[in-house]
């Protein structure tokens, strides 16, 4: 049985707290209890359901739009089981990044390991579901280019949508660290965005879906990062 | 008889249920007295306020070192908290909340004030620094407040939490959004200059 560390502070007399005038005092009571009426905001889980729907919305639509335009039928099964098993991680990702933790979960350390693995596993994911492979030279001109172009804006776009709907969904809750949730939101979204725009797209090659569809995930990071401090933090 | 026990039963129910639910204010922690105050209790607030304020402004005036700067922190704070108690999520812990925007909103102030511009003295230069080293005084208390003082501010800040805020080192990371370990190696070099500088003391009989 081991005995407890002392404390080596313990013996210094240390202030106490102290409270504040009492004018001070009771102006902040008087403006903070002055009409004062219920508030309550969102639960953590309606906020967590709020975003999985919007981007679930937005993944509905990229599918509407492969059916539209008639994708092959592997490639639109293979985009929405893609969606459904992303949905789940960015359910994770909202629940350990955004809800109330203690403990483990709750450290600084998981939400940063959090927020390099996601983008990073996303790339990933996104290199083995790539079926072809052109050269930069070639990808880089032309109408694969032009592709690329038009899907990355569109994914752009999805992706603002979702990140922006998590971001206002948790708007003024995390006082801490609120870049890092921001981030994490942009990463959420720039996800649910390129998994709507893979569904839809029928372009398999990789270094198609890494700019048009990777890239934009980095980017709404980016974003979320600068956006996080202002919109996050009370 | 049916009639009055079917009148009185509601009422009692819900005193019952009432009483169960909500500990009196006093007995409440200060996460419920959070939610009671959300609710739009204005009595859970001024219990809240009574709680947390000495520890909060202990912390704002050793931030500051300024006894005015940190009441109108305070101010600030706590109009953030009020203005923001809707998306204050059930289940998180208050303290390190409060705190956590009291610091923020004492780094906004801080560059706020930084861009802001000197005033210039009579003959139109720049007022000087003062540098002057102030002496340990006699009182070892005083001296402690004088050697915080003295510590460069993340391992003061570090110490104000864990010693005088009396949070765990688990919450005071996440005050200060650090890692456990940063918070722990903090509080130990801290430890470790202020022992330098009240080394006189324990030499003293």
């Amino acid at each position: 049985m081991s005995m407890p560390k002392p404390d080596p502070l313990a013996d210094l007399p240390w202030p106490k707290p102290e409270a504040p005038g009492e004018a001070v005092s009771a102006k902040i009571c008087g403006a903070c209890t002055k009409n004062l009426c219920p508030k309550r905001g969102l639960s953590a889980l309606s906020r967590l359901c709020l975003c999985l729907a919007v981007s679930g919305l937005v993944a509905s639509f990229g599918y509407w739009f492969g059916v539209r335009h008639q994708r092959s039928e592997l490639g639109l099964r293979v985009g929405l089981y893609g969606a459904v098993a992303w949905g789940l991680v960015q359910a994770a990702v909202l629940y350990i990044g955004f809800a109330p933790r203690r403990g483990v979960l709750g450290s600084r350390s998981v939400r940063v390991g959090l927020a390099v693995l996601f983008p990073v596993l996303f790339l990933g994911y996104l290199s083995y579901a790539a079926w072809s492979y052109v050269p930069f030279e070639q990808f880089s001109h032309g109408a694969r280019a032009s592709h690329a172009f038009f899907c990355g804006l569109i994914a752009l776009g999805f992706g603002a949508i979702v990140g922006g709907c998590v971001l206002l969904a948790w708007r003024g809750t995390d006082p801490i660290t609120p870049r890092l949730s921001g981030t994490l939101a942009g990463f959420v979204g720039g996800v649910g965005g390129a998994l709507a725009v893979g569904i839809g797209c029928p372009s398999h090659e990789a270094w198609h879906l890494w700019t048009a569809h990777g890239l934009i995930v980095l980017a709404l990071g980016l974003m979320g990062f600068v956006a996080g401090r202002r919109l996050l933090s009370p | 008889m049916t009639a009055y026990s079917v009148s009185i039963w509601p009422a009692l129910e819900a005193a019952c249920l009432t009483s169960e639910r909500s500990p009196s204010l006093a007995e409440s922690t200060s996460e419920q007295l959070m939610e009671r105050y959300v609710d739009g209790e204005a009595e859970a607030f001024e219990f809240l306020y009574r709680r947390v304020s000495p520890n909060l402004m202990g912390y704002l005036l050793r931030l500051t070192r300024n006894r005015e700067r940190a009441e109108d922190l305070l101010q600030i704070t706590f109009s953030k908290i009020h203005r923001a108690r809707g998306s204050f999520l059930k289940g998180a812990p208050v303290l390190p909340w409060i705190l956590a925007i009291a610091r923020r909103s004492f780094l906004d102030e801080r560059r706020s004030a930084q861009v802001r511009t000197e005033d210039l003295s009579p003959d139109g230069s720049l007022p000087e620094q003062q540098n002057e080293e102030r002496p340990l005084p006699a009182e070892l208390s005083d001296a402690l407040e004088v050697a915080l003082d003295r510590l460069p501010e993340n391992y003061r800040e570090a110490i104000v939490l864990t010693k005088i805020t009396g949070l765990s080192v688990a919450e005071a990371a996440s005050v200060l959004g650090a890692t456990e370990t940063a918070v722990k190696l903090r509080v130990h070099r801290g430890y470790t200059q202020l022992r330098k500088e009240l080394e006189q003391y324990s030499r003293t009989p």
